[in-house]
């Protein structure tokens, strides 16, 4: 088993490799998650995103990878005749810190499995990526900081949760204000991490109305953690559980993994 | 190929753009419809808004709200990822079914624990974009 911790995008990131790999395949993941840092940073007002946005940095000398955000953004406007920007704080401002952890991850993984790893897991703070099967991914007690609420038996994808017991109620429910009420944290299981972690958040927004709409998620599985010890979860995620219920999953059951469809990775 | 795949990839998340965006308010038919042709009416005190497109070069995300009467009751997620472009809609007529557990506290051997971090602030922002921009719809 190799394994390293390191720091990006304000979180710790864990790489498990139980096979090991070439130290400088870690190098590079690692090399990876601090450039996306560095670049995409819109907190960071040194970063190539926060100069391009104030006009300090000419485009032609940006990065390759922020040139091809860019252009993505000019022809998505072009071709919706400037509807997709709607809301945007500024005109021809790109904000794509929404996605980057989530991508930057996925980037990560692929640069693991270029250097040589086949199963592998990341976790970057608690937000988790998976490849090579047969892992088993313990969801927080949102109340018992020491507890597991479910155990899921996963081959591939992603795993994220969002909730309210980290650092207070840090959620507020953009429709009110207030932090959101209504459910104590939400597990989204999915093909990719950045779309995970954005069902995730906005299922906890939504509050008690979450729950049924994690139901109608496609390819996705959800479980939704509300006050008063309920558990609501898809049919989905109690099939991914690793036992014949969510409660039962905690007392072993079985270890065979399951994915969902990865259709983004390929 | 790839560029020329990413290329259709937006063409196809702009059709899906273009043909989501709505009008308000939503245009009245010039004859009277049968009802079975009558295009789905916006529910009163509906309102919907679109945040900003959140991109990274090989993925990209937009957020729309919908509102009732104040309160979010929905969100849709627009989604274009690698070359695979794809719209993930929500159903709203499907029903949806949920199972009901007791919430559980336990210890297993487990290879690596989910749980909640403060890093989603972009999405919740994006979000509220998408909350704003429909209030003011």
């Amino acid at each position: 088993m190799v394994e390293r911790v390191g720091h990006a995008m304000g979180m710790p990131i864990r790489i498990a490799v139980p096979d090991g790999i070439a130290g400088a395949a870690l190098d590079d993941a690692f090399a990876w998650l601090r450039f996306v840092d560095a670049t995409f940073s819109t907190y960071d007002p040194g970063s190539e995103i926060s100069r391009l946005n104030r006009g300090e940095l000419p485009r032609g000398a940006a990065h390759p990878v922020v040139r091809e955000v860019l252009d993505r953004c000019a022809a998505l406007r072009t071709a919706t005749g400037g509807a997709f920007d709607a809301g945007a704080p500024l005109p021809g401002a790109i904000d794509p810190s929404g996605l980057v952890k989530g991508w930057a991850v996925e980037r990560a993984a692929g640069r693991l499995e270029a250097g040589g790893a086949r199963r592998f897991l990341i976790d970057a703070g608690g937000d988790v990526v998976l490849r090579g099967g047969g892992w088993r991914v313990g969801i927080r007690h949102p109340r018992r900081r020491d507890r597991l609420a479910a155990v899921l038996a996963l081959d591939d994808g992603a795993v994220a949760t969002s909730g309210a017991y980290e650092r207070g109620p840090h959620i507020v429910d953009p429709a009110t204000g207030r932090p959101a009420a209504g459910a104590l944290s939400v597990t989204v299981v999915g093909p990719e991490l950045g779309t995970a972690d954005g069902y995730a958040t906005a299922a906890f927004a939504m509050g008690a109305r979450g729950p049924a709409w994690t139901a109608r998620l496609a390819d996705h599985a959800a479980m939704t953690i509300l006050p008063g010890d309920r558990v609501l979860a898809t049919p989905g995620f109690v099939g991914l559980c690793a036992g014949p219920s969510i409660a039962g999953s905690l007392c072993g059951g079985r270890t065979a993994g399951r994915s969902l469809s990865r259709r983004s990775a390929r | 190929m790839r560029r020329a795949l990413a290329t259709l990839a937006v063409t196809a998340v702009a059709v899906v753009l273009l043909a989501r965006y709505e009008t308000h308010p939503p245009p009245k038919p010039p004859l009277p419809a049968r009802p079975a042709q009558a295009p789905p009416r916006p529910e009163p005190g509906v309102q919907t808004g679109t945040g900003p497109l959140l991109a990274t070069p090989f993925s990209s995300i937009q957020v729309r709200a919908e509102l009732t009467r104040g309160r979010l009751t929905g969100v849709q997620t627009l989604s274009l990822t690698g070359v695979d472009a794809h719209t993930q809609e929500i159903n709203a007529r499907a029903e949806p079914i949920l199972v009901e557990e007791a919430l559980a506290a336990g210890s297993a051997d487990v290879d690596v624990v989910s749980g909640a971090t403060y890093t989603s602030e972009s999405w919740r922002d994006s979000l509220r974009a998408a909350i704003r921009d429909a209030r003011r719809g």
